[in-house]
C-alpha cells in the first residue's frame, strides 16, 4: 500500500509502523500532532490454544498509548460487519481483564475525521 | 448555567480563578459561564492550530496561533472548553499549562463525550451535559467554519 509515511516524533516503537489502513496511518498522524505517545501493534494476545497449546485465535490491536495503558483497534467496516471483531474483543476482555482496550467503529472515525478533517479514503 | 457557575464561586471562592476559552468554539459558552460566576476571576483565551489547518499548512507538530497574555505562574487556572471528546486537545493544553506553575489547573466542558476518549487523566472537574454521539452546530459549534452563530445548539441531521 502506498501510504506516504511521515516522521513521526512521539512514535515509541522499534521498528517503523507498517500500516494496514489509511485510517490506521491517519489516527496515528492526529496522535503523534498532539504529542501523545503511541505505538503500533506492540503486542499480540492469544485468545484460544488447541490441545497442544497450539495458538489458534489471537488478536493484534492496532495502537497502543503507553502513557494511557491504553489498546485502540480501529475498524472501517460498516456496524453490521463487526460482529467478529466484536467477538474477539469481548474474548480479550474476558482472558486479559487488566487490558484496557477501546474500539473504534466506522462511526466515531467518521466522527474524527469531522473533528480533525482526515482523509480517511481507502 | 448557573449551577456550573455556582459551582465553581463555592470550589473557587476567595481565590480568583482564571477562566481560560479554547478559541473558537468555547467563544459564546465562556461568555455565558463567565456571567454567571458571582466571584472575581479573569478571562483569557488561547487557540491551537487543529490537525487538519495544520495539514493544510504542511506542519506536523502543533502550532499555538494564539498564546496567553496573562502570567497563570501561581494561579488557578479553569480551561474552559466546548466539548472533550478524545481530550487530546484539552491534554495538551493542561500539559502546555502546567509547565508554567501554576497553582491548580482544572476544566470545564459544556459537553463532554466520555465514551471516545483516549486520555484519561484529564482533569474536568465541570460538566454541562453528557451527549450522545451526535453533532452539534450552532451556540459557538461550527461545521466548517459555519453555523457558529446560531444562538442555540442544534444537532446536525445528515439528509
Amino acid at each position: 500500500m502506498g501510504l506516504d509515511i511521515p516522521v513521526f516524533q512521539a512514535y515509541r516503537g522499534t521498528s517503523p509502523p507498517r500500516f494496514a489502513s489509511p485510517a490506521e496511518l491517519e489516527c496515528a498522524k492526529v496522535l503523534d500532532y498532539y504529542g501523545i505517545p503511541w505505538m503500533y501493534e506492540p503486542r499480540t494476545f492469544v485468545l484460544e490454544t488447541d490441545e497442544r497449546g497450539r495458538v489458534v485465535e489471537a488478536f493484534t490491536p492496532d495502537l497502543y498509548l503507553p502513557e494511557q495503558d491504553l489498546y485502540v483497534e480501529l475498524t472501517a467496516m460498516k456496524q453490521s460487519l463487526v460482529t467478529r471483531k466484536n467477538r474477539k474483543l469481548r474474548k480479550l476482555r474476558e482472558r486479559y481483564p487488566d487490558v484496557k482496550i477501546k474500539l473504534f467503529y466506522k462511526r466515531d472515525l467518521e466522527r474524527l475525521a469531522q473533528r480533525f478533517r482526515l482523509d480517511l479514503a481507502s | 448555567m448557573r449551577e456550573l457557575g455556582d459551582e465553581i464561586a463555592r470550589d473557587y471562592q476567595g481565590r480568583e480563578p482564571i477562566l481560560i476559552g479554547s478559541l473558537k468554539a468555547s467563544l459564546v459558552f465562556i461568555s455565558d459561564l463567565s456571567r454567571a460566576i458571582p466571584i472575581l476571576h479573569a478571562i483569557d483565551f488561547v487557540e491551537l492550530a487543529g490537525y487538519g489547518s495544520a495539514q493544510m499548512g504542511g506542519h506536523e507538530q502543533i502550532r499555538v496561533l494564539k498564546d496567553l497574555d496573562a502570567d497563570i505562574g501561581g494561579r488557578d487556572v479553569i480551561v474552559v472548553e466546548d466539548v472533550v471528546d478524545t481530550g487530546l486537545t484539552l491534554n495538551y493544553l493542561v500539559r502546555t499549562f502546567e509547565l508554567r506553575e501554576p497553582r491548580s489547573v482544572a476544566a470545564v466542558t459544556l459537553l463532554d463525550r466520555p465514551y471516545r476518549r483516549l486520555v484519561d487523566d484529564l482533569p474536568v472537574r465541570y460538566v454541562g451535559f453528557v451527549v450522545p454521539d451526535e453533532l452539534f452546530v450552532g451556540y459557538g459549534f461550527d461545521l466548517h467554519e459555519q453555523w457558529r452563530h446560531l444562538p442555540d445548539l442544534r444537532v446536525l441531521r445528515e439528509v
